[in-house]
């Protein structure tokens, strides 16, 4: 160790020139950082019903569907169906659109004696104007399922503008185009735009707006703690400097692979401002506190040595806890952002260690010869005299009540561990007054809901006993509440057959059907519903609920139904959003779970081996489990769901929070195997690793206490979580863990 | 001043006539073009069609087609086998009469929709009628090339899924070669190339191609056995002779 601090010494000029250009490489990649925030490629490939989702999705171009919601007394009333029909016009001629439906183009087909007429509801050159002509189309329009709660709710107060979007285009440009164009018409009427697109673009900007206005505030924020902390330049500057670069090198990084920053990478650089300050602030401090005697560059030696093995070890368990989402997370931005979090955390640690001591010989920032004490007693900040040294010597006294109130805290943490809920449901990310949230409660209200559910048959789609088994199906589906309307092939060859007169029902022969087919065949909405070889069909329906009960009752409903019903002859399968929601809530908990234990696990064995015993890796990782159960009883308690950020927090907790239990621990090896005395090493470690603790707890806190501003409601919870896990793991460190470090030796000593 | 005066009346009557000219030229031309399409008593023959997806899968449909005057015509499908004997009879007034055999009975289909399309293929209703364009469209000749002229033909009626219609026409024989077919936003939807050749003393589009632009969809009608003029009775074009 001593002589790689040497060797940083050595080859400073060196160092810095291999930052400065490594910096100046990838900081120029960050002009082609992307932002993704497709959720549903982010499912995982090993979930069937996730995978079938995304190919029902891509194959049957259901995720491709987009809609224009529009809001007003009446409907039926000339001025705004001349409105409905200047929006369809103007999106029939849009880039992008493949079909536009909507009250002023949609197909009417009256059957009759003698034959059919085909024609749209509204003639859309001689608009119905006069009262009685509108009251003829609203009783129409009422009559009929296929139109009521589907184009025009059931109050006559909205209309639906429906279009499908065309294949391999930049959806999200089209979807931004589409409400910038329609925005601008200039309506009296309330617009709201729904869809994937719509959404994809609604938290696209969320998240630039998130990063523009939250991180200068986190680096505000932060430089000004580091500020009031150090009162020196170097104390302020390398901290932000070293994260800042990491941010850069990860972001860099990210964009050199191909990757794009997603609904949850995008806290990536909030997390490294945040963490990635705080390697840099223990080397800092500690130069600043080692004894210059032997002059500067021996003293910068010194402390870089020490420091090392504490910084990396913090540095590596802090990126266990974000390694530990490669194993155990569902969604895949997540297991995406465990690694690139992790990499910044390497890179955040490598700098601190190698680039910090660099600068600090070439510029010469040792801290001015009167701030060097040596005596920590004649210490006297405002945090060593209010909070180190009062802390200090409680501990000391009263070392079991110290333990007895961490014992209290942690049972009330597990009496309350069983009330924390699991939120899985996309648009509860959204703040209520989120237009994207505004109009799915629309959809959810008068549209029967807008979350997708596919019924998947495979088998000979043109045989009478598989289109008999959809329409079963479909009324099967229809009967469950929050299942409004269903469509699929077998619907229209019924209602093809009933123009054909012989009634409104799947015909016996199969050479009817092939010939009913006729008829279908290059329908825009035959793509949707069937496969091009006829092997494959889908009912599409939508979700009206959003409560997880509900979801995972429909789930059972359906299952039970495929069950009794499918055969080889006619495979049935259901997937859509509300099944993958299921499977995600039933994941969060696994893979919350399962990070954890490998977090723990890994943290445990990877202290205990480096401080060669593995009592002291116990009494490590015990702050940061306590903790982590209050943090639960806290999210118990609070009402803060379970969800895909806040299922972060534990593992981010753990990583981060046990840095400083490895200061402290190894602090008082030190001191305690140079002066063999108990209360010497815990007097010099809360004081001088305390102050670095506090400074720290408090930085990161506030970084993170930065998020409750965010735009997506799981990211303001994330930031309180972790801030409160900070001040507890902090705390923990300073207290829990000296207690029983105390308790431990004294028995020992008893012993001797 | 008044020289400048009597100038600008000069090249305003020049322009005027000029432009003129181009329109009776784009007039004419446009009328022999209906002239060598449907001058015609009857024809009858067998087509071919082979549609044709974004992956390059074809589906292909015969059907044999007689057809009287502008506007009465029975497409008889032939296969494949599980459409075979579909027929579709078009009379005046958008009267269709649609007949299957595994039902076997006709239904009559009204449509006031003309912009969907035929059967399956890239041709909407509106391209499948025989009415001649110059009734249809009012043309401007635009440009003309080495074998062609290029003519922009604007809707009449305002009910037109298209806002134009850009037709190469050939110079000497008068077919046209090529149709573009724009949407009221403008923007080029589909495309039609055609290839022509002489039977007897009328002209025949032997192979028809259309591409749909946005679905990147194509179809393409073959003729074969084409007969002219065999002097087709009325009474080949009823519900009767359709069920046959």
């Amino acid at each position: 160790m001593d002589k790689l601090a040497k060797t940083t010494v050595k080859f400073k000029w060196l160092i810095i020139f291999v930052v400065i250009g490594v910096t100046a490489f990838l900081g120029y990649q960050l002009k082609d950082l992307k932002i993704d925030v497709d959720v549903i490629s982010s499912l995982p490939d090993d979930d069937p019903a996730a995978l079938l989702f995304k190919e029902i999705g891509t194959e049957f171009g259901g995720n491709d569907m987009g809609m224009i919601i529009i809001e007003t007394e009446d409907v039926f009333n000339n001025e705004v169906i001349e409105h409905i029909k200047l929006i369809t016009d103007e999106l029939r001629v849009m880039d992008g659109i493949f079909s536009v439906t909507s009250l002023t183009n949609v197909l009417d087909i009256k059957g009759s004696e003698w034959g059919i007429e085909i024609g749209t509801l509204v003639d859309e050159y001689e608009l119905p104007e006069t009262d009685s002509a509108l009251a003829v189309l609203k009783a129409r329009v009422m009559s009929k399922d296929m139109y009521n709660g589907t184009i025009v709710s059931e109050d006559g107060t909205s209309t639906l503008i429906l279009f499908t979007l065309l294949d391999g285009d930049d959806k999200q440009a089209i979807a931004k185009n589409i409400k910038e164009t329609i925005v601008a018409l200039d309506l009296p009427e309330k617009l709201y735009f729904g869809g994937l697109s719509f959404v994809a673009n609604d938290v696209a900007d969320l998240i630039v707006l998130d990063m523009t206005r939250l991180l200068p505030i986190t680096f505000f924020l932060i430089t000004l703690i580091l500020f009031l902390a150090f009162r020196s330049f170097s104390g302020v500057v390398l901290p932000m400097l070293t994260a800042a670069l990491s941010v850069i090198w990860v972001l860099g990084i990210m964009v050199l692979l191909g990757y794009e920053l997603s609904m949850i990478s995008n806290i990536t650089p909030i997390i490294l401002l945040a963490i990635g300050s705080a390697y840099t602030i223990h080397v800092v401090n500690r130069i600043n506190t080692t004894p210059g005697g032997h002059g500067h560059e021996n003293s910068l030696v010194e402390a870089v040595t020490y420091i090392t093995v504490p910084v990396l070890l913090a540095g590596i368990t802090t990126m266990i806890g974000f390694v530990a989402f490669v194993f155990g997370s569902y969604l895949n931005i997540i297991r995406d952002f465990g690694i690139f979090t992790a990499l910044g955390v390497f890179f955040a640690v490598i700098l601190s260690l190698f680039f910090v001591p660099a600068v600090v010989s070439v510029f010469s920032m040792y801290a001015s010869r009167e701030k060097t004490k040596t005596d920590i007693s004649e210490k006297q900040t405002i945090i060593s005299k209010f909070i180190l040294i009062p802390l200090k010597n409680l501990l000391i006294k009263h070392p079991k009540y110290t333990l007895y109130t961490w014992g209290l805290l942690m049972l009330t943490g597990i009496g309350c561990l069983f009330l924390v809920e699991r939120e899985v449901n996309m648009t509860e990310y959204f703040k209520s007054d989120n237009p994207t949230r505004v109009t799915e409660d629309i959809m959810q209200e008068k549209y029967g809901g807008s979350s997708p559910i596919f019924v998947v048959f495979q088998g000979d789609i043109q045989s009478p006993d598989v289109l008999k088994m959809m329409l079963k199906t479909e009324t099967h589906m229809k009967a469950f509440s929050a299942i409004k309307r269903t469509q699929s092939v077998a619907g229209l060859v019924e209602e093809m057959n009933d123009v054909m007169g012989e009634g409104k029902r799947i015909p016996d022969e199969r050479a009817k059907i092939e010939q009913l087919w006729f008829l279908l065949d290059g329908q825009e909405i035959m793509p949707q519903l069937v496969s091009d070889d006829l092997d494959k069909a889908i009912i599409q329906s939508s979700f009206g609920a959003t409560e997880s009960n509900v979801v995972i009752e429909f789930v059972a409903y359906m299952d039970a139904f495929v069950a009794d019903n499918s055969t080889e002859e006619c495979k049935i399968e259901v997937t859509g959003l509300p099944t993958v929601y299921h499977q995600l809530d039933k994941s969060l908990l696994d893979s919350q779970i399962s990070s954890l234990v490998i977090a723990i696990i890994m943290v445990l064995l990877i202290v205990g081996s480096i401080l060669r015993s593995p009592m002291k890796g116990v009494f490590a990782t015990m702050p940061i489990i306590a903790t982590i159960i209050i943090l639960f009883g806290f999210m118990g308690v609070t009402g803060i769901p379970l969800d895909i950020a806040t299922v972060l927090v534990a593992s981010i907790a753990l990583g981060i929070g046990i840095d400083y239990s490895i200061h402290v621990i190894t602090h008082f090896n030190h001191v305690h195997k140079k002066t063999k005395s108990l209360h010497k090493a815990m007097e010099e470690t809360i004081i001088i690793s305390g102050r670095a603790i506090v400074i720290n707890v408090l930085s990161v806190a506030a970084g993170f206490l930065v998020l409750i501003f965010s735009q997506l409601v799981p990211l303001q919870n994330f930031g309180i979580l972790i801030a409160l896990s900070m001040v507890g793991s902090g705390f923990g460190a300073l207290t829990l863990l000296p207690v029983l470090l105390i308790l431990y030796y004294r028995k020992k000593e008893q012993v001797v | 001043m008044k020289t400048i005066k009597s100038l600008v009346i000069v090249i305003t009557l020049f322009l005027l006539t000029g432009f003129n000219v181009l329109a009776q030229d784009g007039n004419s031309i446009l009328t022999k073009m209906d002239d060598v399409m449907y001058s015609a008593k009857d024809v009858s023959g067998k087509t071919e069609i082979v549609l044709i997806d974004k992956n390059g899968k074809q589906k292909t449909r015969e059907a044999n087609v007689i057809q009287k005057g502008n506007d009465k015509r029975i497409f008889r499908f032939t296969a494949p086998s599980s459409q075979a004997g579909i027929s579709v009879l078009s009379l005046p007034n958008d009267v269709m009469y649609l007949y299957m055999p595994a039902f076997g009975k006709e239904r009559r289909i009204s449509s006031s929709v003309k912009n969907t399309n035929f059967a399956g293929t890239d041709f909407s209703y509106d391209d499948m009628e025989s009415i001649p364009y110059s009734e249809k469209y009012t043309p401007t000749l635009i440009n003309t090339e080495e074998d062609v002229f290029i003519l922009e033909l604007k809707p009449k009626s305002p009910k037109s899924a298209y806002s134009k219609l850009i037709v190469k026409v050939h110079k000497t024989i008068y077919h046209p070669t090529y149709m573009g077919y724009y949407d009221r936003g403008n923007k080029k939807i589909k495309e039609a190339n055609y290839k022509f050749i002489q039977i007897g003393k009328y002209w025949n589009a032997e192979e028809i191609e259309m591409t749909d632009l946005k679905k990147n969809h194509k179809t393409i009608m073959l003729m074969s056995d084409v007969i002219y003029d065999a002097g087709l009775s009325d009474d080949e074009f009823t519900v009767r002779k359709l069920k046959q």
